[in-house]
C-alpha cells in the first residue's frame, strides 16, 4: 500500500549537531551577509532553500537541452523539404491523402478562397523556450513556421478563411511528418483549446518521447493583414455566411475574439523579443516566472481555453517591470511576491492594463477593449488582448488566489513553501459546494435563450464558449451574497491523432462549477429584493420568475423577495442548490437533469433516523439546551453539603462531534424485564435488544474544601457519597429519575441520560503522591493519575474548545462527523481515539492554508482524508493552535524531532498539551496508522472519478481479515446507524418522546456487541485483532497475529488458548484455533449467527 | 494452518497432565488444562499448602471458580478454588472485601489452584486425562455466557442505595476515627523532644517549617535564580557584547545546518516535485 512516508532509519530527522568550533569560528563577511539576507527576506533559511531545490527539481537540465536543440534542427530540415501543391479551391480538399484529417471544424463547409502548399519562409522558436522559462513535467517548445506571402489572397480576414488556410498548411506539414522516422508522435491539438487555433505536436522518437513536445504554429507572413482591420470593433464574420443564407444580412457584430485570435499570430516574433529584452540583465525572472508558473498549475488555473498562461504571466512580469514595480535586481521569490501583490490588488476586469508605449491615436483605447472582452490585458502592439478568452470569474479566481497566497506570506505560522507551491488545489477540494454540468451540448439552447448569435459568430460557433461567461455571470448574481467566488473549470480538449476527425466543442466533457461561501450567509432562507413600487422591482420579477413575490416585512416595507423552503440545517446547506437549478432551468434552459450537484452526497451516512429529518444538528442543539438547563439546576441545588463549582460536558455530543447525536427516547415497558424495587428496566432475553441510549458524561466539581480527606480510597467513598446524595437531590427538588452508582449517577431528563461524575480537583495530585525515601512529597504520574486528569482536567477543556470551533465554523461538528463516521466504517474506530480525530478536523478549520476554512461538511471530509493521505507523520508533529493559544511553535518542532523515536506515531500538539500527544499515546499502532493511510490514498481515486461513487467509500475492504463474524441484527442495538440502511428493522422498545416524568429508567449503555468484543479482547488478544464498525456494524472481523502463531517453546506465563504438541519431536506450543473459533461462539451466545473462517486465507 | 498436520493430541510438557474441557456437548474441539501439584521453593504458604493444591493452566474465560470446583470435586473434597491472571505468589487475601469499591474480576485465559481437602484429590484429578472431555457447561449446571450473561450482568451493575449508603458509612466512621487518633498523636509529640534530644518540625504549630515537597524545593531554587540574575549585568563589558553577537551568529549558523538537513531529508524523499 502507498504510503506517506519513506521507509527505513535513515529516512527520519536526527536534530542537527555542529561541534564547538564550527558554531563558534569567526564568520566571513560572505556568510555574513547571506545569513542576514535570509533572516530579512524570508522567514526562515528553510523557505529559501526549499525554493532552492524546487527551482532545481523543475528546471530543464543542460544534457536534455542539447537533445533538444538537435531535434529542432532536424525538424527544420525537413520542413524545408516538404514539396508544394498545385493551387485548389479551400473546399476541395482531395488532395489530401486519406491519413489526415483537416484539424478544424468547418461549419459552415462552403468558404471561398484558394490554397496551395509552399515551403515555410521562416522557421523561428518562440516563446518560453528560449526564454529558459519552461518548466518540468511538460516541456513545450513553440515554433512559428511562417506561411508565405503567396499562400493568401485579398479578404483572407474574413469568414475563417486565414483560419482554413492554417489548418490545412499543418495538415499537409502532419502529413508528411507522419511518415519520418525521426517523431515518435504527431499529434494535432488546439492551442489553448480554443479550436479556431489547431497546432501541431511533434515528439521525438524512442525513450525520450515524453522529454519534449515541440508544437508548431503557423503564422501569417508579416504585413500581410492590416491592423486597422482587426480593431475590437471590426466584424470580420459576415452573419449571411455564417448562418448559410444567400441574402446579405444588415449590420456587422464586431467579432473581437476572432479578430484577436488572427492578430496573435502575427505578433508572436515581437512578443518574443519584448520578452528577451525584459530578461536580460534579470536573473531572477527566469526563477520567479518557474515560481509563478508552479504556482498556477497547482490551482488549475494554467491550461483550457481562457487560462492563465506561463506566456500571460511572463507578460505581466515584463509589464510590472516597465512599471518598475519589479527591478531588476529582485530574486525569484520577491518577482513571485511582486506579481502576486499585483494581481491581489488590480482587477483587469475593471481597469485594464496595457504594454503598449507610444500613443498612438489610431490605436484602439482600453475603453474599445473593455467593451469587447470581459478581462483586459493589451499586448506591446496596442492591437491583441492578451486576456481574450479569459472569463472575468476566472480572473477573479486568479485575484482570490493571490490575495489568500500573499495572506499565507506574510503569516509566520504557515509553512508557505507547502501551501503556496506544493499543494495542489482541485475543485473538489478547494470549493463548498461543486456542480457538473453533465452535458454541455444542452449550452447549445442557452445559446438560442440568451439569444447569444453574435457571440457565436465571434467564438466560431463554440457555443461552450460564448455561453459560459453568461452563465458564470448569471450564477454570480443569482449568489450574490451567498457566494465569496462563483469559478468555473477551463474548458480543455485531448490532442488527438492526425487521422482522427477533430473533436467538437462537446468533446470537453463535463464543465465543472465551484462555489465558495460566505458562512454567514449562505444558507439564508430569504432573498430580498426592492420595494414593490420601485422600477428595480420589475427587474427583480424577471430575474427569480415566479419564485419572486410580494411580502411585507417587519419595518412594513413591501418588497419583492424570494423565500426557499428549507427546514433543517442540513436542507438550508442546500439553498444554493436551489438558487442554480432554479436559475440555469429559468435563463440557460439547462434542465435539472443534466447538473449532477455534489453539496450533500455523502450527509446521508449521517442522518438519524429512517426519515430523510436533517442530519442531527438539531438534535445536538436540543441536547445542549438539556444540558445546560441540568447545569443551572446542579449549580442552584439546595442542601448539598458542599457547593458545584463547575459543570462541565466531555461528552462528544456536548461539542457537536457525535456521529449520531442522542434522541429524546422513553421507554415501552412491554418489551423489557422489569425491576420493581428499584424502578428500573432490564433488557429482556426473549426481545430484540433494546435501542441504545448513550449516557452523557457530565463532570460535576465539587468545591475543594478542607473536609475532603486526603486519602484516595477516603475519596473513592465521599464521591460515591455524593453520588446518592446527587440522586436523591435532584429526584427531590426536580423530580428527576436518577440511578445512583458507586462512579456515577445516571440522571433520565427530556428523554436523554446525563451521567454525572463527581470530581475533586486535588484527587489527581494525591493519586500521584509518592514519598521518597529520605521523606520528601514528590508527585510522580501514575496510569490512574493519567487517566483521572484527562477525564476530569483535559477532556472538559477540549470539549469546551471545540465548542467554540462549532460557534466560529458552523460546518465544523458536520465535518467532524463525516470523518469519525468514516473512521469507524473503515473497523477503526476502536484503534484510534475520537479525540484524535476531533484535533485532526479541527486543525483543517484553524490551518486552512492554502484553502479556505471549509463551509460544507463534505469538502472539509475529502480535506480530512487528503491530509490524512499526505501528512508526512514521521518527521512532522501536527499543530493544532485551538484558541490561537501557541506561540512557540518552533520550540515544539525541535523537541519533538530530538525525541521522535519515544513519542506517538501521530503527535499531536495542542496549546495545554505540547509535548505529550495525550489523545494519541495508545492508540493509534504504527499498523493502524498506515492502514488509514492508505485506506485514505484509496479515496481520492474515486472521488476524481466524480463523486458519484463516495458512498463506496464508506464500504470497508473485508478481503484481507481471516475470520469474519457474523452477527444477529436483532441483538445490535445501533443497527440503524449502519451506512447501508437495512430494509428491515426490529422494535427496539423505545419511542421518541422527552417528556414522561415519572417512568422507570430505562436501560442505559447496553450494547451487547460492545461487550461481546471487550469479552474477545480479553480473552485473545494476545493472538488476534478485532475490528468492528460500532455504528450498525454486523460484521467482526479477525485478524491473526501471524507471530503468535508461530510454534513456541512452552512456556507458563504463554499457554493462553493454546495446545502443547509435537512439532519435530519438539514440545511446542501452538494456538488452539478449532477450539477458539468454538469458543468464539460460545461467548457471544445468542449474538452470533455464524463464525466464517477464511481458512484459504491463512499462511501461517 | 497446522490444522492439517499431525497432531500428537494430550501432550504436556515435563511435570504437567493435559486434561481435555470443552464447553458444552456440542462443542467439538476441546481446550487443554495443564495440570501438576503446586510446588513454591521457599516453605508453602498457608493459602496454597504444597501437596493438597493443583495448580491448573489455560482456563478458558466462562470457566469460573464455582465450575472448576464441580469439575475437580469428583476426585475429593475441593476446599477452595483461587484465579488469577498470571502465576506467582498469591497476595494476602484482603480482609474486607468490600462489595462495591476495587472489585478486580479476571477476565479471558487465567490460572487457578484448586486446594483439595486431602492431598489424593490431586492424584485423582491427574488421573482424569484418561477420560473423555471434561464439561464446563452441562443441564444441571448451565453456565451462562453472551446475551444472558451480559444481561445479568446489567443487572448486577446496579447497586443497592441503602447498602452501598451504609458501607460508605462505616468506612468513613473508621476513617475519621484513624484520623482523630493520628492527630491526636502528633499534637501529643508536638515539640517533645526525642531520647536524642532533637524536635521535630511540623507543618502545624507555631513555627510552622517548609513542606518537604519537590515543588517547594523547586520553587526556593528558582528564586535564588532569579536573585542572581538580577544582579548580573547584562550586556555592560565589552566582552558580554562580543559573547552576545557571537551567540547569535552561532544560533543562526544551528539553524541553517537544521535547514539543510531537513532540505536533503526531503530531497531524499522527492518532496520538491509540484507535480
Amino acid at each position: 500500500p502507498p504510503s506517506a512516508d519513506a521507509s527505513g532509519p535513515s529516512s527520519s530527522l536526527q536534530p542537527a549537531k555542529l561541534s564547538r568550533a564550527e558554531l563558534y569560528k569567526p564568520p566571513t563577511s560572505e556568510e555574513l551577509s547571506q545569513l542576514k539576507e535570509t533572516e530579512d527576506l524570508f522567514h526562515s533559511s528553510l523557505l529559501r532553500l526549499q525554493i532552492e531545490e524546487l527551482l532545481k527539481e523543475v528546471t530543464l537540465k543542460e544534457t536534455k537541452k542539447k537533445k533538444i536543440d538537435a531535434f529542432l534542427h532536424e525538424i527544420n530540415t525537413l520542413l524545408s523539404a516538404i514539396p508544394e501543391t498545385p493551387e485548389t479551391e479551400l473546399t476541395d480538399q482531395t488532395w489530401l491523402p486519406k491519413g489526415v484529417k483537416v484539424p478544424f471544424l468547418q461549419v459552415p463547409f462552403s468558404v471561398k478562397g484558394r490554397f496551395r502548399f509552399v515551403p515555410p519562409a521562416e522557421l523561428k522558436v518562440v516563446g518560453s523556450y528560449l526564454l529558459g522559462t519552461c518548466i518540468k513535467p511538460e516541456i513545450n517548445v513553440d515554433v512559428a513556421v511562417t506561411m508565405p506571402q503567396e499562400i493568401f489572397q485579398d479578404k483572407d480576414n474574413l469568414n475563417q478563411r486565414y483560419h482554413r488556410k492554417r489548418a490545412l498548411y499543418l495538415a499537409h506539414i502532419a502529413q508528411h511528418f507522419s511518415k519520418e522516422k525521426l517523431f515518435g508522435s504527431v499529434k494535432f491539438a488546439y492551442m489553448n483549446s480554443n479550436h479556431l487555433k489547431p497546432i501541431l505536436l511533434l515528439r521525438p522518437q524512442g525513450k525520450d518521447e515524453k522529454m519534449v513536445t515541440v508544437r508548431i504554429h503557423a503564422c501569417p507572413a508579416p504585413g500581410l493583414f492590416k491592423p486597422s482591420r482587426f480593431y475590437p470593433n471590426k466584424n470580420n464574420v459576415r452573419t449571411a455566411w455564417f448562418m448559410e443564407q444567400n441574402t446579405p444580412k444588415e449590420g456587422r457584430p464586431p467579432t473581437p475574439h476572432y479578430n484577436n485570435s488572427i492578430l496573435c499570430d502575427t505578433v508572436l516574433l515581437s512578443h518574443l523579443h519584448f520578452l528577451s529584452s525584459a530578461a536580460t540583465d534579470f536573473p531572477g525572472m527566469k526563477d520567479g516566472l518557474a515560481l509563478l508558473k508552479v504556482w498556477l498549475n497547482q490551482r488549475q488555473l494554467s491550461k483550457g481555453l481562457g487560462c492563465f498562461s506561463g506566456f500571460l504571466v511572463s507578460m505581466l512580469v515584463a509589464y510590472l517591470l516597465m512599471k518598475r514595480k519589479i527591478v531588476r535586481m529582485m530574486s525569484g521569490y520577491q518577482v513571485l511576491r511582486s506579481t502576486l501583490q499585483f494581481l491581489a490588488t488590480t482587477d483587469l476586469s475593471v481597469t485594464g492594463i496595457s504594454l503598449a508605449k507610444d500613443v498612438d491615436s489610431s490605436l484602439p483605447v482600453l475603453d474599445d477593449f473593455h467593451q469587447a472582452f470581459e478581462v483586459v490585458f493589451v499586448d506591446p502592439s496596442g492591437l491583441v488582448n492578451l486576456c481574450a478568452d479569459m472569463t472575468a470569474s476566472k480572473y477573479q479566481q486568479v485575484q482570490f488566489e493571490a490575495k489568500r497566497s500573499m495572506e499565507i506570506l506574510d503569516d509566520w505560522m504557515v509553512d508557505g513553501f507547502q501551501a503556496l507551491l506544493m499543494t495542489s488545489k482541485p475543485m473538489l477540494r478547494a470549493f463548498d459546494h461543486v456542480f457538473h454540468l453533465k452535458h454541455v451540448s444542452k449550452l447549445q439552447s442557452t445559446c438560442k435563450k440568451m439569444q447569444l448569435l453574435n457571440e457565436l459568430m465571434d467564438r466560431g460557433g463554440n457555443y461552450v464558449a460564448a455561453a459560459l461567461p453568461f452563465v458564470v455571470s448569471l450564477l454570480g448574481r443569482g449568489l450574490a451574497g451567498r457566494a465569496l467566488l462563483v469559478a468555473h473549470s477551463l474548458p480543455q480538449i485531448p490532442e488527438w491523432p492526425i487521422d482522427a476527425e477533430p473533436p467538437k466543442h462537446k468533446d470537453v466533457g463535463s464543465l465543472t462549477f465551484g462555489l465558495l461561501f460566505d458562512p454567514e450567509f449562505a444558507a439564508s432562507t430569504l432573498e430580498k429584493g426592492p420595494q414593490a413600487d420601485h422600477p428595480e422591482a420589475l427587474d427583480f420579477r424577471t430575474f427569480w420568475g415566479e419564485k419572486s413575490e410580494l411580502r411585507r416585512f417587519q419595518d412594513s416595507s413591501i418588497c419583492e423577495a424570494v423565500v426557499w423552503k428549507a427546514d433543517t440545517i442540513c436542507h438550508k446547506r442546500l439553498i444554493p442548490e436551489q438558487i442554480v437549478r432554479h436559475l440555469l432551468k429559468l435563463h440557460a434552459d439547462i434542465p435539472e437533469s443534466s447538473i449532477c450537484y455534489t453539496g450533500a452526497l455523502l450527509e446521508s451516512v449521517i442522518r438519524t433516523g429512517q426519515e430523510a429529518s436533517g442530519t442531527g444538528e438539531e438534535a445536538m442543539v436540543s441536547v445542549i439546551c438539556s444540558y445546560d438547563d441540568l447545569s443551572r439546576k446542579l449549580w442552584n441545588l439546595k442542601e448539598l453539603p458542599l457547593t458545584v463549582t463547575a459543570v462541565q460536558g466531555v461528552h462528544p455530543a456536548l461539542r457537536y462531534t457525535d456521529v449520531f447525536p442522542p434522541i429524546p427516547m422513553k421507554p415501552i415497558y412491554s418489551s423489557h424485564t422489569r425491576m420493581r424495587i428499584k424502578n428500573l428496566l432490564l433488557p429482556s432475553e426473549e426481545k430484540p435488544c433494546p435501542a441504545y441510549i448513550a449516557p452523557l458524561k457530565i463532570i460535576c466539581h465539587m468545591e475543594g474544601s478542607g473536609q475532603w480527606p486526603q486519602d484516595k480510597e477516603a475519596i473513592k467513598r465521599i464521591k460515591a457519597a455524593f453520588h446518592l446524595q446527587l440522586a436523591e437531590l435532584l429526584h427531590q427538588q426536580h423530580q428527576l429519575v436518577c440511578r445512583p452508582a458507586v462512579t456515577h449517577t445516571d440522571v433520565y431528563k427530556d428523554g436523554y441520560v446525563f451521567r454525572l461524575q463527581v470530581a475533586y480537583h486535588r484527587e489527581p495530585l494525591i493519586l500521584k503522591e509518592v514519598v521518597t525515601p529520605e521523606g520528601m512529597l514528590k508527585y510522580q504520574d501514575t496510569e490512574e493519575s493519567r487517566q483521572l486528569e484527562l477525564e476530569i482536567l483535559h477532556l472538559p477543556y477540549l470539549t469546551s474548545s471545540l465548542h467554540g470551533l462549532q460557534q466560529q465554523h458552523p460546518v465544523f461538528g458536520s465535518t467532524c462527523r463525516l470523518a469519525k463516521r468514516w473512521v469507524s466504517a473503515q473497523l477503526l474506530s476502536d484503534s484510534i481515539s475520537e479525540e484524535c480525530v476531533d484535533l485532526l478536523v479541527a486543525f483543517l478549520f484553524l490551518h486552512p492554508a492554502p484553502f479556505t476554512p471549509p463551509s460544507s461538511p463534505q469538502v472539509g471530509f475529502l480535506r480530512f482524508l487528503d491530509l490524512l493521505a499526505t501528512f508526512d507523520w514521521k518527521n512532522n508533529p501536527l499543530i493544532v493552535n485551538l484558541n490561537t493559544g501557541l506561540t512557540g511553535e518552533q520550540a515544539i518542532k525541535n523537541k519533538f524531532v530530538a525525541a521522535r523515536a519515544r513519542l506517538p506515531v501521530m503527535f499531536i500538539a495542542t496549546p495545554k498539551d505540547q509535548w505529550s500527544s495525550m489523545w494519541t499515546q495508545d492508540r493509534p499502532s504504527a499498523q493502524v496508522k498506515t492502514s488509514l493511510i492508505s485506506l485514505a490514498h484509496l479515496c481520492p481515486i474515486l472521488s476524481s472519478t466524480g463523486l458519484f461513487f463516495l458512498q463506496m467509500v464508506f464500504r470497508p475492504p473485508l478481503d484481507f481479515y481471516d475470520v469474519l463474524i457474523h452477527l444477529n441484527p436483532n441483538q445490535i442495538p445501533r443497527h440503524l446507524e449502519s451506512v447501508d440502511r437495512p430494509l428491515k428493522s426490529f422494535s427496539r422498545g423505545v419511542v421518541k418522546n422527552s417528556t414522561s416524568v415519572k417512568i422507570l429508567f430505562p436501560v442505559v449503555d447496553y450494547d451487547p456487541v460492545q461487550c461481546y468484543l471487550q469479552e474477545l479482547r480479553d480473552a485473545f488478544s494476545d493472538l488476534a485483532l478485532f475490528f468492528y464498525d460500532k455504528h450498525g456494524g454486523e460484521v467482526i472481523a479477525v485478524l491473526w497475529k501471524p507471530l503468535s502463531f508461530q510454534p513456541q517453546p512452552f512456556k507458563v506465563s504463554n499457554m493462553k488458548g493454546r495446545m502443547v504438541t509435537t512439532l519435530n519431536n519438539e514440545l511446542v506450543c501452538v494456538p488452539n484455533v478449532e477450539a477458539i473459533l468454538e469458543d468464539f461462539e460460545v461467548l457471544g451466545e445468542g449474538l452470533v449467527k455464524s463464525v466464517e473462517a477464511r481458512t484459504e486465507k491463512w499462511t501461517i | 494452518m497446522a490444522a492439517a498436520k499431525e497432531r500428537v493430541v494430550g501432550a504436556a510438557p515435563a511435570g504437567y497432565t493435559a486434561l481435555a474441557v470443552k464447553f458444552g456437548e456440542r462443542q467439538r474441539s476441546p481446550h487443554y488444562l495443564l495440570v501438576k501439584e503446586h510446588q513454591v521453593r521457599e516453605g508453602a504458604g498457608t493459602t496454597h499448602p504444597s501437596r493438597r493444591t493443583l495448580f491448573v493452566l489455560n482456563v478458558p474465560p466462562y470457566c469460573s471458580p464455582d465450575s472448576l470446583s464441580r469439575l475437580f470435586s469428583r476426585c475429593g473434597n475441593v476446599q477452595s478454588v483461587d484465579v488469577c491472571e498470571k502465576p506467582g505468589p498469591v497476595e494476602k487475601k484482603e480482609k474486607l472485601k468490600s462489595k462495591f469499591f476495587n472489585r478486580k474480576t479476571v477476565t479471558g485465559f487465567h490460572v487457578a489452584y484448586v486446594v483439595f481437602r486431602k492431598p489424593s484429590g490431586v492424584q485423582a484429578a491427574k488421573a482424569l486425562s484418561q477420560e473423555g472431555p471434561l464439561l464446563i457447561s452441562t443441564e444441571t449446571h448451565p453456565v451462562k455466557t453472551g446475551i444472558s450473561k451480559w444481561i445479568a450482568s446489567y443487572a448486577a451493575s446496579v447497586v443497592d442505595q441503602e447498602e452501598l449508603k451504609a458501607e460508605v458509612d462505616a468506612y468513613m466512621q473508621d476513617y475519621d476515627k484513624k484520623i482523630a487518633e493520628e492527630e491526636a498523636k502528633a499534637a501529643k509529640e508536638e515539640g517533645v523532644p526525642d531520647e536524642e534530644g532533637w524536635v521535630k518540625v511540623t507543618r502545624k504549630g507555631r513555627k510552622p517549617g517548609l513542606p518537604r515537597t519537590e515543588a517547594a524545593n523547586l520553587r526556593v531554587l528558582e528564586k535564588e535564580k532569579q536573585k542572581r540574575a538580577r544582579k548580573e549585568l547584562l550586556n555592560f563589558y565589552a566582552w558580554q557584547h562580543r559573547e552576545t553577537k557571537r551567540e547569535h551568529i552561532a544560533q543562526l549558523r544551528k539553524k541553517f545546518e537544521e535547514d539543510k538537513q531537513r532540505i536533503a531529508l526531503m530531497r531524499a524523499q522527492r518532496k520538491f516535485r509540484p507535480y
